[in-house]
């Protein structure tokens, strides 16, 4: 068996561009994860139990089920709903973003639930209004302790990204797997790929363990 | 929305669904086999003081934590008949694939349930005379188990998820089926949203038995 790695060499501006692309596709995935994560997290700790149940049900849906089924089903359902073409691009975020919304939701929810009744009890006798308890004392609180979280589920996204290419997306590993039927080299060109992605997955994963360390310092003192 | 449904051919296609699910939940229960056992005694390998044995696993174990899943497979499916000269089936390099992901992340779970255990465990092993495969199967293992099962049942569940991936190397799950009948039938929307409906059944129960066993171990750990 012998090894060949010098033709990656070849293929650097194309594995640059498909890596950017993956990075494109988690970026836009967590910023509108956290938006929509926020306002479901909201929704699930609301009084409202109309507002409660939805939420609560799509959240469970969203974790109970493949992020491949949901991908697909965005893909190919939602134009037929809908009645217009999506691309897609427009399907995978789409399909990222609703995901990273609902593990998003849940790390806020974990967050706002671990703030001690002891708080709540001081702003009311503090004499503080309802809305700025809310922003002054349980946001800042809550965003704190839900860092690591989302820091997690930023290295989920990141592996989940990979499925992209199942639908045809020109992403790191839709890009590799493209090479390697080319060239007929699998072995050389999908563990560049996997040694790509452990090269950025690692770090953060580093990242997320140092801030948890960190911040629980932070929050025991 | 003036779609109209049509349920036809996901009646006719649900023996092929069903089939499916259970080659889904073949899969998962190999998986955790090999995941249950291997995390286990990587777990242990961690605890070694021996740098030859600690780096590699922590190199395993990194590695298989910080990549996509899919990557994973799709490496197995290629490059392992090519490296050792095997034939194997795509569902064994799935099961593999699978098992060595999940083997990764219950190693950290083990590894977190067996450093929660008191030291004063393992000077009383000492006192009593046992030696260290009697302590590690009479007092690591069952508290390890206790303590890791949220964590072990959530990382179970969630390789039942990941399954799905098998599907894109051509394993005739749950999700290749579905995508299969779509594909015939031209009726997505039915065949995706029943596939969704049926690893939702099966996921949302076992998490939900999570949540129980949690309060349960807390209350037990409190006692």
């Amino acid at each position: 068996m012998d090894f060949d790695f010098s033709f990656l060499a070849e293929y650097s501006g194309v594995l640059w561009r498909g890596l950017l692309t993956t990075l494109q596709f988690v970026g836009i995935a967590v910023v509108l994860g956290l938006i929509w994560g926020f306002l479901l997290s909201m929704g699930r700790t609301s009084a409202n139990k109309g507002l409660y149940w939805v939420t609560t049900i799509y959240v469970e849906f969203f974790r109970g089920t493949p992020v491949l089924v949901q991908l697909f089903w965005i893909f190919f359902c939602l134009p037929l709903f809908l009645g217009v073409e999506l691309s897609g691009f427009t399907s995978a975020v789409i399909a990222l973003s609703l995901y990273s919304g609902a593990i998003t939701s849940e790390s806020f929810r974990a967050a706002l639930k671990s703030i001690e009744a002891s708080q709540f009890d001081a702003c009311t006798a503090l004499g503080l209004p309802q809305g700025v308890q809310t922003v002054f004392v349980i946001l800042p609180q809550a965003v704190l302790r839900a860092i690591p979280n989302l820091l997690s589920n930023v290295v989920s996204l990141f592996k989940e990204s990979a499925l992209v290419s199942a639908v045809g997306m020109a992403d790191l590993m839709y890009v590799g797997q493209n090479i390697a039927n080319n060239v007929a080299r699998p072995i050389e060109i999908l563990t560049a790929i996997a040694l790509i992605y452990f090269a950025i997955g690692f770090p953060l994963t580093r990242a997320v363990s140092l801030v948890e360390g960190r911040l629980l310092k932070v929050v025991k003192a | 929305m003036n779609y109209e449904f049509d349920w036809f051919y996901v009646k006719k296609g649900l023996p092929q669904l069903i089939e499916g699910l259970w080659l889904t939940l073949e899969l998962t229960l190999w998986a955790n086999v090999i995941g249950l056992v291997l995390g286990f005694l990587v777990a242990i390998g961690m605890l070694s003081k021996v740098k030859a044995v600690v780096w590699p696993l922590t190199a395993y174990i990194e590695f298989f934590r910080c990549t996509p899943a899919l990557i994973q497979l799709v490496w197995f499916f290629f490059c392992i008949p090519i490296l050792f000269n095997v034939w194997w089936s795509a569902e064994f390099m799935g099961i593999l694939a699978l098992g060595l992901n999940l083997a990764a992340f219950n190693a950290e779970a083990y590894r977190a349930a067996i450093q929660a255990i008191p030291h004063a465990h393992t000077d009383a092993s000492t006192a009593l005379g046992l030696n260290a495969l009697q302590r590690i199967i009479h007092v690591i293992l069952p508290q390890a188990l206790i303590l890791a099962l949220p964590v072990l049942i959530t990382n179970g569940i969630g390789i039942f998820q990941q399954s799905a991936l098998v599907a894109l190397i051509s394993v005739e799950d749950l999700m290749y089926q579905g995508r299969y009948i779509s594909t015939q039938t031209f009726r997505p929307i039915e065949t995706l949203t029943t596939v969704a409906l049926i690893y939702f059944a099966v996921s949302f129960p076992v998490s939900q038995a999570v949540t129980l066993i949690e309060r349960r171990t807390k209350r037990l750990l409190a006692n």
